[in-house]
């Protein structure tokens, strides 16, 4: 009996070993590759092409709010968040007109996102409708005394190695409409919308994105989702493509030109 | 009844690429409905945003000849896949599959095309690559 129990910690021994010796083989044989690139007053650098945010292991082009993860209506919110669908183009899809995605709705579908990143501002441009994002990071106060717009003004600042974006000021607009596709409705924010996101580069290629959603008209307290953004260091050989809506919108509303 | 399952798949899987590339929702513009499957001769290509389209010249049972018009990626989407302009010239014989656009007319989307020699491009699976 002595005598498996000793073999038994002799296998546990080996195993451990094992495992160390394979860690520090790796940590040797893959140092710098992975680390996470600094700007020069050390902060973490974003720089770079990007993936849509996604869930992590999601396959799909496109991104849209987990039902399951929103926190319950506030009385009369659900009546603000779900939009009837009417059959008038106009209404019912905006987009088909050439009007804005919105925020975080443009940034959520099939298209690169370049990051530029400076001591002062954080830029992030996407390709879809060339909508661009130009965040101050040094945590100023938001405006009082603007109208609100459909991107938002997003307002950044740093939390150790975490970057915040925490944005305000929204026109009440589509929340996710880019891919969510109920025939009946879709979803709206209103112009109480806060959104968070907490940025973080966990490594070369991965920036964990998690995004806050705060709209005290519609929901009893703020919910997050975590996704993330991977690296595509391969489209930096072209950068965004130029996407002009009103170029040949040809089926504009369902109609078709001749 | 086997094929008309068939169909809806196929229309499943249209429905699914031509999401992936509008700028907006396809049920805006086109039927789901009313899939539309010709075979003709390529007769222009507008590469411009916010999608391509191409005209193809459809000729009926009776010879008559009808021009089409097919929507399909953005030129950038298409561009990152390594789909130039240069992928369908005029002349061209292609079959192309989409779904008719809502108000009738002899539009369409055309996220499926397949070239006379079998390359297809301009759809929007992972498999599809750059013509060769």
């Amino acid at each position: 009996m002595s005598r498996i129990r000793i073999n038994v910690a002799a296998l546990l021994t080996t195993i451990a070993l094992i495992v160390v010796v394979s860690q520090l083989a790796n940590a040797q044989s893959s140092p710098a590759a992975n680390q996470v690139p600094r700007t020069a007053d050390g902060k973490p650098d974003f720089s770079g092409m990007w993936d849509n945010p996604k869930e992590p292991g999601a396959k799909g082009a496109a991104t849209v709010f987990n039902r399951e993860k929103m926190a319950p209506f506030v009385p009369g919110g659900e009546a603000l968040f779900y939009e009837p669908r009417t059959g008038d183009p106009r209404h019912d899809e905006p987009r088909a007109f050439c009007m804005p995605s919105g925020f975080p709705s443009a940034f959520l579908g099939p298209y690169p996102i370049h990051i530029i990143q400076t001591p002062q501002y954080l830029v992030m441009a996407t390709e879809f409708m060339n909508v661009t994002r130009i965040i101050p990071l040094d945590g100023r106060p938001h405006k009082t005394d603007i109208e609100p717009t459909f991107y938002g003004e997003p307002i950044g600042r740093w939390e150790g190695d975490t970057l915040v974006i925490e944005a305000k000021n929204y026109k009440r607009w589509s929340l996710d409409d880019w891919y969510y596709q109920n025939p009946k409705e879709y979803r709206m924010h209103t112009e109480a919308l806060r959104t968070v996101e907490r940025l973080r580069r966990v490594d070369r290629d991965t920036i964990a994105y998690e995004f806050t959603v705060d709209d005290p008209k519609i929901f009893t307290k703020p919910w997050s989702v975590d996704w993330v953004m991977k690296r595509h260091p391969e489209w930096e050989k072209t950068g965004l493509y130029e996407m002009v809506c009103n170029e040949n919108n040809r089926c504009e509303g369902g109609n078709c030109r001749k | 009844m086997i094929a008309r399952r068939l169909t809806s798949i196929g229309a499943l899987l249209m429905l699914t690429t031509s999401a992936i590339y509008a700028h907006h929702s396809f049920a805006a513009e086109y039927d789901s409905s009313k899939p539309v499957k010709v075979t003709g001769v390529v007769t222009r290509v507008e590469w411009t945003n916010p999608h391509i389209w191409f005209y193809v010249d459809v000729k009926d049972e009776q010879g008559k000849v009808t021009n089409w018009g097919f929507s399909a990626g953005p030129p950038g989407v298409l561009q990152r896949r390594g789909i130039s302009r240069d992928a369908m010239k005029q002349g061209d014989v292609v079959v192309v599959e989409g779904f008719r656009a809502r108000d009738g007319s002899n539009n369409a989307s055309g996220g499926r095309v397949t070239f006379a020699d079998g390359r297809s491009v301009f759809t929007a699976s992972n498999e599809d690559r750059a013509p060769r």
